[in-house]
Order: structure tokens, then sequence, then C-alpha cells
């Protein structure tokens, strides 16, 4: 019965253990996403984290607001992604995965 | 009569001391050092007395003024705006003094923003004064290269993120001279006390706080052997650091020079 309870309460403290480490995790290193509207029709969005690590390679996509994908591919090396500005409504999602993704309205992305 | 006189020489004896009780402090302004979007933010460069909104100097045309802009891990790029700049009159709460203001189109991350002003000729002191100035404005929460040297003659390299302080945190930055330490440096604080009125140019007349005493005015502090500093921040806003004198050899037309490396930093509330 004791050993029982005390493997419960180790059990319960790794458990903690391990959200601590998840949400400490996420908060030291929160992905960033800004766009920019380049004035010549074409928009660029910059990707980062906050610990100032590298997106190079994160995978961007352009949607348009029913879901369809526009325009797609992956920030360069300078954690960059430029595209053309679409026709309609649409969204920029910057999928660094679960838990790190960020989404974009376009209608927010201004000079 | 007589007591009329005793009364106005009391009175330039009171002056005297407030005017002394405060330092020159060069400024390079914007209302918010931490963004969270883009686009064009103001800059206004005023050669001021900060605390009381004291008499504003006359700045002549800067030697210097650049931003280094970084994000993350990509190279810091530096951009030349002294072409930018517009000469504008500043009004203090005693007198107009001359003074410029641009404005920048900042992106994401880090945007370290320097002043070489022209050397300032102190007639009362019959020397120079010459404070090179940064302040660091950062976009999105993506930190660059805030803690890098630019690389000025003189220069305070921050060790704490210059926009992330709240009220009660301590700030602490490295005194450089030529890219070294230096050790014991004497270092003026004052606090914006007055709010920049950015369409008026010109101070806030009524201050957020009054000094209980001179000394509170002008704080003084002084560097470790290292050259580094530290200060607790005890009140939002903008607080501006000088390190005074750091090239005791340095002269300007004959004159003696005081090279001073100066920058400001802002702290919020927790709230």
């Amino acid at each position: 019965m004791k050993t029982s309870k005390m493997n419960k309460m180790k059990q319960m403290a790794l458990a903690a253990a391990v959200i601590f480490a998840t949400v400490g995790t996420v908060n030291a290193h929160t992905p960033l996403c800004s766009c920019f509207d380049n004035g010549d029709d074409t928009i660029t969005c910059e990707g980062g984290y906050s610990d100032g690590s590298s997106a190079s390679g994160v995978a961007v996509r352009v949607e348009s607001n029913d879901g369809k994908v526009l325009q797609e591919g992956a920030m360069d090396g300078n954690s960059e992604f430029t595209f053309d500005r679409p026709a309609g409504e649409f969204s920029v999602v910057f999928d660094g995965g679960e838990g790190h993704s960020i989404v974009v309205p376009g209608k927010e992305i201004v000079q | 009569m007589k007591k009329t006189l005793v009364s106005t020489l009391a009175g330039a004896v009171l002056l005297g001391a407030a005017a002394t009780a405060s330092a020159h402090f060069q400024m390079i302004y914007t209302p918010d050092s931490a963004l969270n979007k883009g686009g064009s933010i103001p800059l206004k460069l005023v050669f001021t007395h900060p605390f009381d909104a004291g008499h504003t100097m006359d700045m002549g045309q800067p030697e210097q003024f650049f931003v280094v802009r970084s994000r993350g891990e990509n190279e810091p790029q530096r951009t030349d705006l002294l072409d930018t700049l517009t000469p504008i009159d500043w009004q203090s709460l005693t007198n107009s003094g001359k003074a410029f203001e641009t404005s920048y189109q900042a992106r994401g991350g880090d945007h370290i923003f320097c002043l070489v002003p022209a050397p300032y000729f102190e007639a009362e002191e019959d020397s120079y004064i010459q404070q090179s100035t940064k302040v660091i404005v950062n976009v999105g929460g993506e930190p660059g290269a805030w803690s890098e040297p630019v690389g000025l003659p003189v220069e305070i390299v921050p060790l704490a993120k210059p926009y992330d302080r709240w009220t009660g945190n301590v700030f602490q930055g490295r005194v450089l001279f030529n890219g070294k330490p230096v050790p014991y440096a004497e270092i003026e604080i004052e606090y914006l006390n007055h709010e920049p009125l950015l369409e008026k140019n010109a101070f806030a007349e009524k201050g957020q706080v009054a000094a209980p005493q001179d000394a509170f005015v002008l704080q003084t502090i002084f560097a470790d052997e290292n050259g580094v500093f530290t200060y607790g921040i005890p009140r939002a806003g903008w607080w501006g650091f000088a390190a005074l004198g750091l090239d005791p050899d340095y002269s300007y037309e004959g004159k003696e020079c005081s090279r001073d490396a100066v920058i400001w930093i802002q702290a919020r509330d927790m709230k």
C-alpha cells in the first residue's frame, strides 16, 4: 500500500515535471512571424523565434479564406518568404509544427 | 531696495543650483521601444535636460546618424539615416533649441539607432561635449544584435535587453572606449520626466514626479572594474544613462571635449 502510494506520487511528480518542461520549452521558444507589404504587389514575411534562432526552412503557405492553398514555400536563409499579393482575401500560415504555427491574416498586412 | 536685491540674488543662486543639478543629455526619442507591429516610427533628436525639461541646447549638424537592423541570426544591416534628418525647433520649459527629426520604416527585430552629434560648445566651461547616443527599438519580439557593440568610439553596450525591462528590474550595461571596457566609469542617470509632445515639438509642462532634493534629479553611479554598471529601475518610462569623459585626451578645435556615451532604455509597469 505504502509502496503503491509512493509510486503514484513519483508518477505525479514526473508528470508535473514533464508538463513544466513542455511549458518551459514553449515559453523559451515562441514562434514569430510578421508580414509587410513591399508596396510593389509583393509581401515579405519574416519568421523567427523569440530566442533569436533561425526559422530558415520552415514551411509557409498562403491560403484563401476557404482554406485553398494559393502559394507555398519555405523561409529562406534569412528566414524570409516573399510572395505576390493574392487578389482576394487570404492568410499566411507559418507552419512550424504543432504549437509552433502562426496565422497572419492578409488584411492585417501593411507597409 | 536692498531687500529686493537680496531676493533677486537668492533667486539667482537657486536657479543656478537647479541648473547644475541636471545634466546635458542627448536624446533620440521615440514613444515606444517595443512595438508589436512595424511601420513608420517618429524619431526626435534633442539635446536637453530631460528631468526638468530645462534648457535645450542648439544641436549642430550631426556627424553620424544611422541604424543597425538585425533579426535573429541574420547578419546586422547598417543604414545611414543622416540625409533623412530635418531641422526642427524643440520647445523646453525655458527656451527653444535647434533639434532634428525623422521617421523610419521599421520591420521586425532590433533596430539600434546611433547618433554621433556635432560637439557642443559649452561657453561657461570653455569646452565641448559630444554624446554618442544609442536607443534600441524592437518590433515583434524577435531579438537581434541588441547586445553587440556597433563600433562607436565611445559606447554603452546593454547586458540586459533595453526594451524588455519591467519596472523594478535592473538594467546592466558595459561602458566601452574604442571597444574596451572602461573600469569605474562615471555614469549619470536621468528620468525623462516631461512627456515629449511630438506634434508640438515640445515637452509637456507637467512633470510626472517631483524630486525631493536636487541629488535625485541627476543620479550618479560608477561602473565596476569591468566597466559594467547596474541600475534598479524604479519607475516606468524612459531612462537615460550617460558615461562621462571616456576619452580624457580628446579635444575639438583646440579645446577640451568630453566624449560621453549615452543609452536610453524604456521600462514598463506590470499591469
